[in-house]
């Protein structure tokens, strides 16, 4: 199984507690057998490099350096990200089974890349605008509010890491239960649950699926 | 071979969405485009009553949601719209089988949709620059201004070949981005001089009546009314022209200098000779081009001003900026009368030396509808880009994205 991860943190650029989370995560699914690229983003560092856990990082920058505010910023970094994610894919001749995504940032590139090539993605909600923002609701939460919307719309499924954060999901974004998965980092099948669900949403959607 | 070749055209304007002048550039040239064999589909951004996807002269256009959250400002309008196009564009290109060669791009206003697509699709891409941010703006100023001028450059720095539409915008456009002479070609703009012939035959003296007096003469300004299109200039050269002439201005266009603008009218004590119209519609236009006896262009900044060329194929003398495009356009005493920018004396000077010599006015008018039908006609223009298409496909299939695909 070959999986595109995508988040705007990862080490050794930290900027919250994602950062590490994806580094486990990416790390462990390579012990189980699955290929892993990480595209994220580094203000100075980038391209491709072979991590010693086995992890394939690709590193962008974002081609616009001046910026309003975080929103702009994300949105012209996405097409790196989509540059990135294509070359993947080309190299692969086409056999990406799945991208998982983390929080917001790169939700636009997932869903450009679902359309164009038919890969289908996870959307992993590690938080929310709504929380972030505590209930604050100006044009530029609201934008980022669409942009969660369209995640969680355009995503085969979602992965949180609690009940909690299911029924926030749900009851923000209209997203049926179903299409939820509840996988708690601290439990002791993380990984296994993790594995099992990438290939629920691989399955059928990809020709180059292939069972571990 | 014309059937292979299929172009998707980015564009934020498509008529009935009329902002500025890409809508009716990009409507000419996708219509000649097609009527040249090009399969062409255009993506543009959604308006009131238009459908979201129909047929309009051989043309395929898609009509997409433009995000209609309130924004924080206009250039995050603009990302969020993109993001939208791009989804859009990309389920497009899919249901098509990948069956586009070209990608093409006007401005930035759909530059990160294009470049995203290009990545994605691998495909050439191209854009057209109408305009700058520096040129807009008159240097850059604000961090705002700044992530534009960045947007515009890594457009350009994607794209395959740079398009603009006068020399003046080529040596702008290269020294703005620091391209290579070679990445860059000028395609002119064009104007449909048969869209003004249907009203030839009309009697406009009464639809004139309802603009001006009989003894009034007519002199128009269509734009929009923002700082770098110099309306204030020829609302300063008001009153010099009445010293001379009898005439009435008539101001057709919106923007956000309106208020400032009829402010100063009405300081001057001239409301009852200069008249904003606001917006009007595509035949009140027409008429009041063939009705007026001097068109006027007073742009500080002109990438190119097509303005000026339909106020050509309506046969109105026209009076311009020798600045930008507008100084390729017209020649002076020839087909028109060129003027100092920003000089409501110089302004004066021309608009009356049109008004007061009816022999001289005649001569510039005609010499100008003979030029625009030379050189500016959609025809041409659609034979001159759909060769620059095929010279970049031919190009790009000795490129390793092509053997990808393949």
């Amino acid at each position: 199984m070959r999986v595109i991860i995508l988040s705007w943190e990862y080490p050794p650029r930290i900027v919250g507690q994602l950062a590490n989370h994806v580094k486990k995560l990416a790390s462990q699914l390579v012990k189980n057998s699955v290929e892993v690229y990480v595209v994220t983003y580094h203000e100075f560092s980038t391209g491709g490099h072979d991590d010693s856990d086995g992890v394939k990082t690709i590193r962008v920058t974002n081609p616009v350096h001046t910026h309003i505010g975080v929103l702009t910023w994300v949105l012209t970094l996405n097409q790196e990200v989509e540059r990135a994610a294509a070359d993947i894919y080309y190299n692969v001749d086409g056999h990406v089974d799945l991208i998982d995504i983390h929080d917001w940032h790169f939700i636009p590139a997932a869903v450009t890349l679902k359309k164009a090539m038919d890969i289908p993605f996870i959307y992993s909600v590690d938080s929310l605008e709504e929380h972030r923002s505590r209930g604050a609701n100006y044009p530029f939460n609201m934008a980022i509010k669409s942009i969660e919307w369209l995640g969680t719309y355009e995503a085969k499924g979602l992965i949180v890491k609690s009940e909690w954060m299911r029924n926030e999901v749900a009851r923000l974004y209209g997203v049926p239960a179903e299409k939820i998965k509840i996988i708690s980092p601290d439990s002791g099948k993380w990984i296994e649950d993790i594995l099992a669900t990438y290939m629920d949403t691989a399955e059928g959607e990809s020709p180059g699926w292939t069972k571990i | 071979m014309d059937q292979d070749l299929s172009v998707m055209i980015l564009t934020w304007e498509f008529p009935p969405r009329i902002i500025g002048g890409i809508s009716a550039h990009v409507y000419n040239l996708s219509r000649s485009l097609a009527a040249h064999g090009v399969r062409v589909y255009v993506v543009t951004c959604d308006f009131p009553g238009a459908a979201s996807h129909e047929t309009l002269d051989g043309v395929e256009v898609f009509r997409v949601d433009s995000y209609k959250n309130p924004s924080p400002d206009f250039a995050t309008w603009v990302y969020l719209m993109n993001v939208n196009m791009q989804k859009e564009a990309a389920a497009l290109v899919r249901s098509l089988d990948g069956k586009i060669d070209i990608i093409h791009a006007h401005d930035w206003l759909v530059a990160t949709a294009a470049i995203g697509l290009k990545h994605v699709f691998r495909r050439p891409l191209f854009a057209t620059i109408h305009s700058t941010e520096t040129g807009r703006r008159n240097g850059i100023h604000l961090d705002y201004e700044r992530m534009i001028q960045e947007t515009e450059a890594w457009l350009t720095y994607e794209a395959w070949k740079v398009i603009c539409c006068s020399g003046y915008m080529i040596s702008h456009v290269q020294w703005a981005f620091g391209l290579p002479p070679d990445k860059l070609v000028m395609v002119p703009n064009g104007v449909d001089h048969e869209t003004y012939s249907k009203y030839e035959k009309e009697n406009l003296s009464q639809f004139r009546s309802r603009f001006a007096l009989p003894e009034e003469k007519i002199v128009l300004f269509v734009g929009r009314l923002v700082y770098e299109k110099g309306v204030h200039v020829l609302v300063n050269a008001a009153p010099k022209v009445l010293d001379r002439v009898n005439a009435k201005f008539i101001i057709v266009g919106n923007g956000y200098m309106k208020d400032q603008l009829s402010g100063l009218v009405k300081g001057m004590g001239l409301t009852n000779k200069v008249i904003f119209t606001g917006f009007v519609d595509d035949d009140t236009l027409r008429r009041l081009q063939i009705c007026a006896n001097v068109s006027v262009v007073p742009s500080l900044f002109e990438p190119f001003g097509i303005v000026a060329l339909e106020a050509m194929a309506a046969r109105s003398p026209v009076v311009v900026s020798d600045i930008g495009g507008l100084s390729e356009i017209v020649e002076h005493d020839v087909s028109g009368v060129k003027v100092y920018a920003s000089n409501p004396d110089s302004l004066a000077w021309g608009i009356i030396k049109v008004l007061t010599d009816d022999g001289y006015a005649n001569w510039i008018r005609t010499n100008a509808y003979k030029k625009i039908q030379e050189k500016y006609d959609w025809n041409r223009i659609a034979q001159q880009t759909k060769t620059i298409y095929r010279n970049v496909l031919n190009d790009y299939s000795k490129s390793f994205w092509a053997h990808r695909m393949s």
